[in-house]
C-alpha cells in the first residue's frame, strides 16, 4: 500500500482550528472539490451547489476536524453524504432528473474529446452511487484505497470489489480503444 | 505465475508492495496478454481523468469564493454556530426568500397541526404569503425576557438582536413536542418568522433544560448570524426594546 503523495499533504497543516487557515486551504481545494462534485452530479450547476453546501458545513464543523486529518478526504465525505441526501430528497418529489439530460458538463474542449468525455460521463453516471464513488475517489481524485475506502466508511476489500465491479462495468460500457 | 484481476487493477492504481509490483512487471515482459490486461486498466484511468480534468482548469465561480470567504465558522467541537459580527457581504437569502422557505416550510404535513390548531391558540399565522406568530409565540416574543425567563415557559427565547434595517429580531423554541425552533422579526405590530426548523434535541426533557441559546439548531444561529448587527442585545437593551414595543 504505497502513500498516495501529493494531495493530502496540503491538508496536514496543524493550524484547522484557525477559520481562516481553513478557508484558505479550501481556496486551493475548489478544482478539486469541483471535479469531485462533478462526478457525483452531472449537471454543473447542481455541481456547484453541492460544493457550496460542503464548504458551509465544513466550516460549521471546523471544530470536528481533527488537526492531522486530510482535509480533501473529509470535504469528500461531506459532498457524498450531502448528495446521498439530495437524491433521496429528489426522489421523495419525484423530481429525479432524467439520466440522459445535462450532458453540457466539460467545457472548453475540442469537439472529439468533449465527444469521449460525454460517453466516459454517461458510463460513469450509469454505475450505483457506491461503484460511481469508489471510481470517482480512486480514479480521478487519486486517493489510495485506505483513503477512498475512509471517506466511503467501508473496508478496503469493500471498496476493491466495488471498484473491480465498477471497471469491468465501465469497460463493457466504453468498450476497447 | 498468474495473477488475480484484482492485483492488475491494484497495481494500475500504484497499490502494490514493492516486491508483487515486481513480480507482475516480471511476468508482463514475458507476457504480452498480461500486459495488455494490465494497459486496459491504466486506460481506464486515463479516460476517466480525461474526462474531468478539463473541471479543473475552469475559472472558479465567484459564489464559491464568497462562501469560502464569509460562510460563518466555527472553531468550537459542539457544533453550534457563534453568533459574530456582522459581516460586510450582503446576505446569501433576502427576506422574501426567507419567508419563502419559512411558508414551504409551513406548508409541509409536519407543521400542519400547528396551522388547525383553534386559531386563538395557533402558534403559527399566515397572512399574504408571510408566516406570522401567533398565540402563545407571539405573546412570548413580544413579552418574555430571554434574561428572566421561566425554565417552564411554553416557548424558550433565545438570542434578541437588531438587523441591519432597524427591525428587532428574536430566536425561539417551542417547548411542546413540535420542537420547532426559528427565527421571527418584528414588523409592523407582528412577529414575522423568518425560518423555522426542527429543534436540534428535544427541549422538553424534564430537568434536562439547558440555556435556550446552547440548544438552538445551527440553522437559526446562522440565520441570525446573516442579519445581524452589531451585537445581541443584553439584558438591559431587551428589556429597554421591550419598553418600546419593538418598534425601530
Amino acid at each position: 500500500m504505497e502513500e498516495n503523495d501529493g494531495h493530502e499533504r496540503s491538508g496536514r497543516l496543524g493550524m484547522r482550528a484557525d477559520p481562516a487557515e481553513l478557508r484558505a486551504q479550501l481556496v486551493a481545494l475548489l478544482p478539486r472539490l469541483r471535479r469531485f462534485a462533478r462526478t457525483l452530479a452531472r449537471d454543473a450547476h447542481d455541481a456547484d451547489d453541492l460544493v457550496q453546501l460542503a464548504i458551509e458545513r465544513a466550516l460549521t464543523r471546523a471544530g470536528q476536524l481533527r488537526p492531522d486529518a486530510p482535509l480533501a478526504g473529509w470535504m469528500y465525505g461531506i459532498m457524498r453524504n450531502a448528495w446521498i441526501d439530495e437524491l433521496r430528497a429528489r426522489g421523495r418529489r419525484a423530481h429525479l432528473f432524467a439520466p440522459a439530460e445535462a450532458a453540457e458538463n466539460v467545457g472548453d474542449a475540442s469537439q472529439g474529446t468533449q465527444v469521449e468525455a460525454l460517453s466516459v460521463q454517461d458510463a460513469l453516471a450509469r454505475l450505483p452511487e457506491e461503484q460511481r464513488s469508489a471510481v470517482a475517489l480512486v480514479l480521478i481524485e487519486g486517493l489510495s484505497y485506505k483513503e477512498a475506502a475512509h471517506v466511503m466508511q467501508v473496508p478496503i476489500g469493500t471498496l476493491t470489489s466495488r471498484l473491480a465491479r465498477a471497471r469491468e462495468a465501465l469497460q463493457a460500457m466504453l468498450g476497447e480503444i | 505465475m498468474t495473477f488475480s484481476e484484482e492485483t492488475l487493477m491494484a497495481y494500475a492504481d500504484g497499490e502494490l508492495d514493492a516486491a508483487t509490483r515486481a513480480a507482475v512487471e516480471a511476468a508482463m515482459a514475458d507476457d504480452p496478454q498480461l500486459a495488455q490486461r494490465v494497459a486496459r486498466h491504466q486506460r481506464l484511468r486515463t479516460r476517466l481523468s480525461g474526462a474531468f480534468d478539463p473541471v479543473l482548469d475552469e475559472p472558479l465561480p465567484e459564489r464559491l469564493l464568497n462562501t469560502v470567504r464569509s460562510a460563518p465558522a466555527n472553531a468550537r467541537a459542539d457544533n453550534v454556530v457563534p453568533l459574530q459580527r456582522p459581516r460586510a457581504s450582503a446576505p446569501r437569502w433576502s427576506w422574501p426568500q426567507w419567508g419563502a422557505i419559512a411558508a414551504s416550510l409551513v406548508a409541509g404535513a409536519l407543521l400542519a397541526p400547528l396551522l388547525l390548531r383553534p386559531p386563538a391558540d395557533a402558534a403559527l399565522s399566515t397572512r399574504e404569503g408571510q408566516v406570522l406568530a401567533g398565540g402563545v409565540l407571539s405573546r412570548a416574543l413580544s413579552e418574555q425576557l430571554a434574561s428572566r425567563q421561566s425554565r417552564d415557559a411554553p416557548v424558550q427565547i433565545g438570542v434578541s438582536f437588531r438587523a441591519r434595517d432597524g427591525e428587532y429580531c428574536r430566536t425561539f423554541m417551542l417547548r411542546d413536542k413540535s420542537a420547532l425552533a426559528g427565527l421571527a422579526c418584528h414588523n409592523h405590530g407582528s412577529w414575522r418568522l423568518q425560518l423555522l426548523t426542527a429543534a436540534a434535541s428535544p427541549v422538553t426533557a424534564p430537568g434536562a433544560y439547558r440555556p435556550a441559546a446552547a440548544a438552538l439548531p445551527p440553522a437559526v444561529m446562522r440565520a441570525a448570524d446573516e442579519l445581524i448587527s452589531g451585537e445581541p442585545l443584553d439584558a438591559n437593551a431587551e428589556a429597554a426594546a421591550r419598553g418600546r414595543h419593538w418598534s425601530r
